[in-house]
Formats: structure tokens, sequence, C-alpha cells
């Protein structure tokens, strides 16, 4: 049965590193990339590890309110979806983290890559011609 | 016309390889380039991109170990049994997919729509090919960094990296200068040659993290757009520069501006994060790691193709190998230089 507060890293082109406890995460397949607050980065950890959004909730580190926004925004990413599984308990190191973050919940997206990464674009073709026929519209 | 999907992609890659090596003897020019433990050789036909491979590199020492031979064939149709290019024949067409599904063959791979313009490579054999429909129809940025995606490969299987980034350094110690296009990179670069630093590079250098961060030199090109080459003085000390490059940049070589022979090598002890920052004088300041992965690895990864998940981990791994710093640029080239040098000369001694 789906634990509706677990979630997993939405695909395997979700990449990301730590570093001094701030997460920088990299879509492999889109190019678009994003850097973590501390508090978000602690998140960002427990939430990719399956810690349940319920037990971060009961740490008192984070308004439930703002969890909720934070966690919808990683879903419209496409960096997080909600899993299957049951839920991993939380790191004690992962909870000091939280309880030491300075920094409000955020997560920044960067997009200026794009036009670099895909390097040519998707194209509507006439499907029987391929690529570079595009398609007329109707 | 032939078409090529993801389905038969792989097939495609491995025919044009073997068409390629079985037409060696009828390429009219064989190039040999020796770079850091790499022999390339490349056959293909006279003009731009063979002169261009004459004097886009910088070539390595004698004295490389773990040198290993490479092969790639610039081929068109009219060498021997070379074919016309195919044609993307999917309806879609991503540069992940088409790496990926490559990747799961062993292979390599890069195709530029526009030309019909396609890059194959073979790591396990170090054979590549790079089809083209004709020996001129080649993309504009080719001369500045002949056949990077091949040598991108080709290092990535043997765990070096491309990295997107500038040199500067002083008595064999450097920084790497990190940050997207317009960030100060190369003028940074050209400011500290002009004014009695090193170089590798100042836009795409060689990294590996064998014994620390170690640069090495690939491309001798440098680039400057019209105000930067006006500021620094090169319309006068560059009297005989040729047109503007595709990118509307004046380019050069290291060596017209370097006080110095290229070094073979710099041992990295910094990674900065430039930007120019409108006051007189240049400032470095640590940097978070975070913000100088986010400038190096993205633009790193994503201009080139394949290998992004190690390239990614690479990069993780050489921010978490050195202090980082944030460098505010001032506005005169020979106190930018000045500010380097002094933090250079600190960590050497």
């Amino acid at each position: 049965m789906r634990q509706p507060d677990v979630y997993a890293v939405a695909s395997k082109d979700i990449v990301f590193e730590s570093f001094d406890g701030e997460a920088v995460v990299l879509d492999l397949s889109t190019g678009k990339y994003f850097g973590f607050s501390d508090s978000g980065s602690g998140v960002w950890q427990a939430l990719s590890s399956g810690v349940s959004a319920g037990a971060l909730a009961e740490t008192g580190a984070i308004a439930s309110a703002e969890l909720t926004n934070f966690i919808a925004r990683l879903l419209d990413f496409g960096l997080l979806a909600p899993a299957d599984t049951a839920p991993n308990p939380l790191p004690v190191d992962l909870l000091s983290q939280l309880a030491a973050a300075r920094e409000p919940l955020v997560v920044e997206a960067h997009d200026d890559l794009a036009d670099l990464i895909v390097v040519d674009p998707i194209h509507e073709v006439e499907e029987p011609l391929g690529w570079p026929a595009v398609k007329l519209a109707n | 016309m032939p078409r090529v999907t993801l389905q038969t992609l792989p097939d495609y890659a491995r025919y044009l390889i073997t068409t390629a090596e079985s037409a060696a003897a009828k390429f009219p020019v064989t190039h040999k380039s020796r770079l850091p433990r790499l022999e390339l050789t490349v056959h293909l036909s006279p003009g731009a991109l063979a002169d261009a491979l004459g004097h886009a590199y910088v070539e390595a020492g004698n004295d490389e170990a773990e040198t290993a031979g490479s092969r790639i064939f610039v081929a068109h149709p009219g060498i021997d049994t070379i074919p016309i290019p195919a044609q993307w024949g999917d309806a879609h067409y991503t540069e992940h997919g088409f790496a990926t599904r490559l990747a799961e063959a062993g292979l390599r791979g890069h195709f530029y729509h526009d030309l019909d313009f396609w890059q194959f490579y073979d790591p396990q054999h170090r054979v590549g090919v790079q089809l083209m429909t004709a020996a001129n129809a080649f993309p504009p940025w080719e001369p500045a960094a002949p056949l990077r995606p091949f040598l991108h490969w080709e290092y990535a299987a043997r765990g070096m990296r491309l990295a997107h980034a500038g040199t500067l350094g002083l008595d064999g110690k450097g920084i790497l200068l990190a940050g997207s296009g317009g960030a100060g990179k190369s003028g940074t670069v050209a400011s500290g040659l002009l004014n009695g630093l090193d170089s590798v590079g100042d836009d795409y250098v060689l990294v590996d993290l064998e014994r620390g961060v170690t640069a090495r030199p690939l491309f001798s090109t440098l680039k400057q757009d019209p105000q930067g080459f006006a500021r620094l003085g090169l319309q006068q000390r560059l009297r005989q520069h040729g047109p503007l490059n595709w990118q509307g940049k004046h380019t050069f070589h290291i060596a017209d501006i370097a006080p110095r022979p290229v070094p073979a090598t710099l041992d990295i002890i910094a990674l900065m994060v430039p930007h120019i920052s409108g006051s007189e004088t240049s400032s470095i300041v640590p940097a978070s790691r975070r913000d100088a992965m986010l400038a190096l690895a993205p633009s790193g990864i994503m201009q080139m193709p394949g290998e992004r998940e190690s390239g990614f981990r690479l990069f993780g791994e050489l921010t978490r190998l050195l202090p980082c710093y944030r460098l505010s640029l001032g506005t005169d080239p020979e106190e930018i230089a000045g500010t380097i040098s002094n933090f250079l000369a600190r960590g050497i001694s």
C-alpha cells in the first residue's frame, strides 16, 4: 500500500552531491540544476533517502505548511516522486543538521543551460519523413 | 536517403567506424598530435580542419606516462566508400536519449542536425569517425577546438575530464576559474598572461584527480570580445589579428601573449568563481563549495555529449578537494593579475 508521505528520487537522471551540508542537484536529462539552503539540503537528504514527511514534521524543526510547500516544489521540479516503500527512520545526524540550520527552506532552480543541454530541439515532424520535415499546422 | 533511429543507432555507428577503418589508406592526410597521455592520429582531407589540427592544440612533451593511441577518421563522401550521412529518422531527438542508447552498446556519439554531422567513438578500441556531407561541412566552432567530443570521450574513459574552466598559474601552482559565459573567465586569463602569469587554457582544460587536482593544456585558442580585446591592449599587440569568429570574438593563441611556454601541468590549489564587481579593485573571499560546484559542474557537463553522471561525480570530488573562493574582478587588468599573483604566491610559500 502506498505511503502517502514517502518519496524517492524521481529518476536515475536526478543526481546530487552534498557539500558541507549543502546539496547540489542536477537533472541530467534536462540540464536544470538546483541549489539548496542548509535546511532545504537537510530535508532533501531526508526525503530522498525515504524518511517520511510526517517524521520530518514531527521533529518540530520545520513548520508543517512550509514543509508541504517545499515538497510540492520538489514534485513540480520532477526531483521527487511518491514511493510505495515503507519509510526509513530519520538519521540522528540529519536531525542535528536540521536543528542547526539557519536558512529558510529554499531550493533555487537554474535553467540557464537548457539551450546547451538539449543541443538539438525536439521537433514535431511528418512521421514518414522524419526530421527535419516539420509537420504543418492543420 | 538512409534514416537512423534510436533502435538502429548502435548498428549505424559500428557500420561507419568499420567503413572508415577499411578506407584508412584512402584518406589524403594523416595528422598526428601529441596530447597529454594521448597520441591522436587523425585521417582527413586537406582544408580548414587539417590546418586547425596544426595550430589549435598545445602539443605535449615526450615525458608523458601511460600514453595511449587514438585514431579518428574525419570522413565525407568522395573518400573511397564513405557513404552520404544518414538523417535522423525518429520523430523526437534528445541528446540524453541518444547518448544513453549508445552507451548501452559501449559507444559514444553526437549528432548535429543542421549539417547531418555525426560523431561516433568506440572507447574500447579507441577509434572514432566524424562523418560530414563534405570536407568543409562542419560547425563553425570546430576549428578552435577540433574533435573536442572525441577528446572528452577518450579522457572520460580514463577517469580524466575536460573542465569548462579558465586557469592561471605561477611556478607550477594554479587556480581554476569556473563560471558561465560572461563571468569574466577569458578576460581574467588574458589579464594574467599579459602580466606574467601562466595558463593552460581559458575555456576547456584537462583535469585529473590522481594526485590532487592537476590541470593540463589541450587547446591553444583564446577568445575575447572586441571590447575586451581593446581594453587589454590587444589591438596594438596583435596587429595581425584575423576576422572575428562565429561568436563575434577575436581568437588568438596562448603563445601570442604568454610570458613563457605553456606549462605541461598546473597543480591546482583553489577553485575560484569570478564575477565582474564594478568596483575598482579586485578581492578574493571564501565561497561555499555549493556555489563553486554550481559554477563549475553544470555547464561543463551539459556542453559535452554523454558522460554526464561521471562528470557530475568527478566535479563533486574536485570541488571537495579544493578551497573555494569568490573572485571579485576590478577594472584594471594589471591589478586583477596582481591580486591573483599575490594569492598564488601566498599559496606557494
